[in-house]
């Protein structure tokens, strides 16, 4: 009885490359034992590589984002201008992780600090950068304090720094710790944070790669996108665009949450149905109960019925197929007994807070978002109130200098689409106040 | 249908406000100015060191009153209005005085729906204060916090922009509030991953005095 084949293959006999089982992996020396920065000894001291060959190898593995967008890691690369000896660039590492649901690179910071460091100086080799900065939220003090750690014994090693391993590349990493806004995650915002003012988001264009940090050249990639960097050069481009989903290859760590046995995070080859993830990866529902509900990628991706993830495989094209997005791949399952609308008002909730209150559609738009799904809620609503939830989000959607407005507006869109019942059941005739006027959607 | 416009009319902050530090308090010795001067080394410009100087006056002024933050633009050399602005957009920093500890109860939806609100409601109950209030004592600040990127371990809470404690329940505040009392700091915890615990035996760090793992998450009683 052969089973039948998934995107992700053999994935039970999968051997976990970002976080390999060692102990004490975290420590350099551990690390150096086991292949630890021999990409960027190889990328700097042999002949083999220059910065053009090393992008090249990224475009060829076929790498994406992990920060939610998905957009593929080589080419954004290539979008730096060419090196003038004038005008600094900027590599910044996003570790901001700010999305509800996302709880991946965390672990990273935790248990292979010395990957993100060796990632983003191979990056850095590539894209010609000197200084490296690494955001990381203000909440995880505490592994910030363990990463600083780690990166002082990577400095007194000489991986980091002036002349690394003789070859007369230097690269500094500086560790950055924001202070709480969900507004950092995004890149312009970030740029905004690290530069030290306020993190509103900037237009683009100008993009990064043309006007960054400073208004130099920069490159911004999340945390888990530039772990996966290393294993590419040592194991080659190829190696990596077999793992999982062709259109979407690579080790994955999926963030499970909520109702499940055994929620935390994994990692995967991507392109796993979500069935296996969620029935045998993290063990099944809780008490036996049914599944109602989940979202693939954090608080913004749209949420997705039960009967909609039959055959539904963790990478973009099938995703996208189903209705909904990778996004960060931090998984929130919910079972039968959650109420949509509550759960939907605490989203609600989420972005009227976080809204850094630069464009009026946003700052005002998430607030009557909140306000209306608060009174559905609470069972004061009327059927109209979706209708105008619905014309609140088109006025929202694509009309902000960042995608916060759309990442508020998709969730009510899609939830009302794909549980308009609930709604509906939530605010029935006798609970419309007198004189109100009932009208049929 | 008269209170559904939630969002008060905000009076203009009071520009000249009486310090509530002391002038003699209000410096920094010549090694916080020095480790400061590092931060500024690190950056292309002043400004950029200004989010990690905030962080040390916080910490050694448990909150940034104005003449905090003007003395920290003086030392990072940036105008006052520059580090005011940057001071007020963060949620970490605290502008106004808090307890001794701060519990930050995260209620986003992954908690909401394994029972942060439960774990809220109950510190409320047990130290007899709302969110947003400070107990009489001065010891506990109560808040409701969003996403802190612990949802596998949902409920949790974070201590003063700091420790994390996973897997919340009543005994565990019960005994958190009481450590607290005692002045003791819990220490930093490990979750293991459920695949180490299942390759290795366990966590994968062996510095770490304390160790959690990924569990079923409770059933929530209260949504909101």
């Amino acid at each position: 009885m052969e089973e039948k084949k998934t995107k992700a293959g053999d994935w039970r006999s999968y051997q976990r490359v970002l976080l390999p089982p060692v102990k004490d992996l975290h420590k350099l020396d551990v690390y150096e034992k086991h292949e630890g920065y021999k990409a960027l000894r190889e990328v700097l001291t042999t002949d083999k590589w220059d910065p053009t060959s090393v992008t090249n190898e990224v475009k060829k593995s076929g790498l994406k984002g992990r920060g939610g967008a998905g957009f593929p890691t080589g080419l954004k690369w290539s979008f730096m201008p060419p090196v003038d000896p004038n005008i600094p660039r900027f590599l910044c590492c996003n570790g901001d992780e700010s999305e509800p649901g996302t709880f991946k690179d965390r672990q990273l910071m935790e248990y292979n600090p010395h990957l993100v460091f060796e990632g983003m100086l191979i990056a850095s080799y590539a894209m010609s950068i000197k200084t490296g900065y690494l955001y990381i939220r203000g909440e995880f003090a505490d592994w910030i304090t363990l990463m600083e750690e780690e990166l002082e014994k990577a400095y007194a090693k000489g991986y980091v720094g002036k002349n690394i391993m003789g070859s007369g590349f230097s690269c500094e990493i500086v560790i950055h710790k924001g202070a709480g806004a969900y507004i950092c995650g995004e890149e312009s915002s970030l740029m905004s944070s690290l530069e030290g003012q306020r993190a509103y988001p900037r237009v683009k264009p100008p993009f990064p790669a043309q006007k960054g940090v400073w208004g130099y050249p920069t490159t911004i990639n999340n945390v888990e996108t530039l772990t996966c960097v290393p294993l590419i050069i040592n194991k080659g481009g190829e190696w990596f665009s077999k793992i999982g989903a062709s259109s979407h290859p690579g080790p994955v760590l999926y963030g499970i949450s909520g109702h499940v046995n055994r929620p935390g995070v994994f990692e995967y080859p991507t392109g796993m149905l979500i069935s296996d993830l969620i029935d045998e990866v993290a063990g099944g529902m809780r008490g036996g109960k049914k599944l109602k509900a989940l979202i693939p990628g954090g608080s913004s991706t749209p949420i997705l019925r039960a009967d909609q993830i039959v055959g539904v495989t963790m990478d973009a094209d099938s995703l996208r197929d189903a209705g909904s997005m990778m996004g960060t791949s931090g998984m929130l399952i919910m079972d039968e007994d959650v109420d949509i609308v509550s759960w939907l008002r605490r989203i609600t909730q989420f972005y009227h807070h976080e809204s850094c209150g630069q464009c009026t559609p946003c700052r005002e738009g998430t607030g009557w978002l909140e306000n209306i799904v608060t009174r559905l809620d609470e069972g004061n609503g009327q059927l109209r109130d979706l209708d105008i939830l619905l014309d609140l989000c088109t006025q929202m959607e694509g009309r902000t200098v960042c995608a916060l407005a759309d990442a508020a507006a998709w969730p009510i869109r899609y939830t009302i689409d794909r549980f308009r019942s609930e709604f509906e059941a939530k605010c029935r005739p006798e609970n419309v106040p007198s004189g109100g006027v009932l009208e049929t959607a | 249908m008269g209170d559904f416009i939630k969002h008060p009319f905000v009076d203009a902050p009071d520009r000249n406000p009486a310090p509530l530090i002391p002038g003699d308090q209000l410096v920094f010795t010549s090694e916080e100015k020095k480790q400061i001067q590092t931060w500024i080394s690190r950056y292309p410009t002043a400004d950029g060191a200004i989010m990690r100087a905030l962080w040390l006056a916080q910490e050694k002024f448990s909150f940034l009153p104005p003449e905090v933050i003007k003395l920290v633009a003086e030392e990072v050399g940036i105008p006052y209005a520059n580090a005011y602005g940057v001071a007020t957009f963060y949620t970490q920093y605290f502008k106004e005085k808090k307890g001794k500890h701060v519990l930050d109860v995260c209620t986003c939806f992954s908690c909401q729906l394994c029972g942060g609100y439960d774990m809220l409601h109950y510190i409320e109950e047990k130290l007899g204060v709302h969110k947003g209030e400070t107990t009489k004592d001065g010891l506990f600040t109560v808040q409701e916090a969003e996403c802190l990127g612990a949802c596998g371990t949902a409920p949790m809470l974070q201590i003063t922009n700091g420790t994390f404690v996973h897997n919340l329940n009543k005994d565990k505040v019960d005994a958190l509030l009481d450590a607290l009392r005692e002045g003791k700091m819990p220490a930093f915890t490990s979750v293991t991953l459920p695949q180490d615990e299942d390759e290795m035996g366990g966590n994968r760090r062996t510095d770490v005095n304390s160790v959690e793992s990924y569990i079923v998450p409770p059933v929530s009683e209260t949504v909101s």
